[in-house]
């Protein structure tokens, strides 16, 4: 009785027939193959897991606003109204795009941290640094470009605040600032232009930049901390352990995600007019909040130089260390620890907290 | 008469900005029906108890899963009979 019940629940014949055609045990020799090391600090491997779900949630919501989205200036912002009062939970699938982005955005700054802190981008895993570092870029220029399409008076000077901050870069600037604007001003034509990256472009660079640093973390297998290099670590099967383990994280980010969109849905404000004065204390995303910030304490000139400019300068120069830290910590790609870097990273972490709480509260 | 002229300008005044502030009245992104609101919050929670019973299933069956390789059942054993 069992075996022939579990034969029928089995499916055997379409089994059969995918077997006679397609040749997965590589595959299935892979899956039992992979190993994760079990130490006090693999909650951390939790965390691109979760970008990789949250994701996949953005995809979906979004496909489902992109229904009734209409990317015209005139009629953008209605449309988002409707969406919001008229079409069934639609105010609930908005909300979970906004606040999907949001946290997305937020576990993609932890992990990247985390690998920072963890010296996980040593040799001979720079290209997963580097690769997750863009995809981190990707996201956040998506949540500009999202942020814009709402259409409302406060999206609108946000967009010109940062494009117009893209414009103070010397020699190029002129042009990412045209580029962006795909004009002199943020116009119709803007929304236009942020819509195809928001809902084309930066969909495939994600996908293509996920699936290259998916390979390339499967090629190196899971890193484990310097301070546990010698040591003999527990290693248990990705399948089915440690997927099971992800599949439980995600059900909590969802459940998380879920009653956050339901208890704080995020407003719409009044339709962006070009003419208008812009909104008063009118404040970046969060994420952007740490670079406002900086550019506020700079004077306008410093030296009979224009102090935006100095600014941008030197927080790029920033940004470009940060990015190039694996070539620069040569101890860690050698397996010695560097506390130099350690410090480093603890600057950059404490440079990004203060400087976003200082923006928030002020 | 003037007067009368005088006290509805005055009053048009007033009020004018207060029909503006009307008109920027912010747009509801939330049901405000007691109704709806109540549905919301009651399939908020059936949607934790679904979460909750799935994460203690999920639980149940890795807990399995690590018995079974801690007892070695889950390895292929190299020299096994073939079957007949």
């Amino acid at each position: 009785m069992w075996p022939e019940r579990e034969s029928r629940l089995n499916c055997p014949r379409l089994k059969n027939w995918f077997a006679e055609r397609y040749d997965i045990a590589p595959l299935k020799k892979l899956a039992r193959e992979k190993l994760v090391p079990v130490h006090g600090h693999d909650l951390w491997y939790y965390t691109g897991g979760v970008v990789l779900f949250l994701f996949a949630l953005q995809f979906i919501t979004g496909m489902l606003l992109s229904f009734y989205y209409i990317p015209h200036a005139e009629h953008a912002h209605k449309s988002i109204i409707e969406i919001v009062t008229k079409l069934n939970m639609g105010w609930f699938f908005r909300s979970l795009h906004h606040w999907g982005s949001q946290l997305a955005i937020f576990f993609l700054f932890v992990h990247l941290f985390a690998t920072l802190l963890f010296k996980s981008y040593r040799k001979p895993r720079e290209l997963l640094w580097y690769s997750g570092f863009i995809l981190l870029v990707t996201a956040i220029f998506f949540g500009l470009s999202g942020y814009l399409l709402l259409w409302d008076e406060r999206a609108f000077a946000a967009v010109r605040v940062a494009t117009g901050g893209a414009g103070a870069l010397p020699i190029v600037g002129d042009f990412i600032k045209a580029f962006l604007r795909g004009g002199f001003d943020v116009t119709g034509e803007t929304l236009t232009r942020f819509y195809a990256f928001h809902v084309a472009i930066l969909p495939l660079f994600t996908i293509f930049l996920m699936g290259l640093h998916i390979i390339i973390v499967q090629i190196h297998g899971m890193s484990t901390p310097l301070s546990l290099k010698d040591k003999n670590v527990p290693q248990v099967p990705f399948f089915p352990n440690i997927l099971y383990r992800d599949i439980i994280v995600w059900l909590v980010v969802l459940g998380l995600t879920v009653t956050i969109a339901t208890l704080l849905p995020p407003e719409i404000g009044q339709k962006a007019d070009p003419l208008a004065a812009p909104p008063e204390n009118i404040k970046p995303e969060w994420y952007f909040l740490f670079l406002f910030q900086t550019l506020k304490i700079f004077p306008g000139e410093i030296l009979g130089l224009n102090g935006e400019t100095i600014a941008i300068m030197l927080i790029s120069a920033g940004i470009l260390i940060f990015f190039l830290i694996p070539l620069l910590d040569r101890k860690s790609g050698r397996g010695e620890r560097s506390p130099l870097f350690t410090v480093v990273g603890y600057a950059y972490l404490a440079y990004f907290l203060i400087m976003t709480t200082i923006g928030y509260f002020t | 008469m003037t007067l009368t002229v005088c006290i509805t300008t005055v009053i048009a005044f007033i009020v004018s900005p207060l029909w503006a502030q009307e008109a920027k009245k912010a747009i509801e992104v939330f049901p405000s029906t007691p109704y709806y609101q109540f549905i919301i919050f009651e399939n908020l929670a059936i949607f934790w108890i679904a979460i909750i019973g799935l994460i203690v299933i999920l639980r149940m069956k890795l807990r399995e899963i690590e018995q079974r390789q801690k007892l070695g059942l889950d390895r292929e054993e190299n020299d096994a009979a073939p079957p007949n």
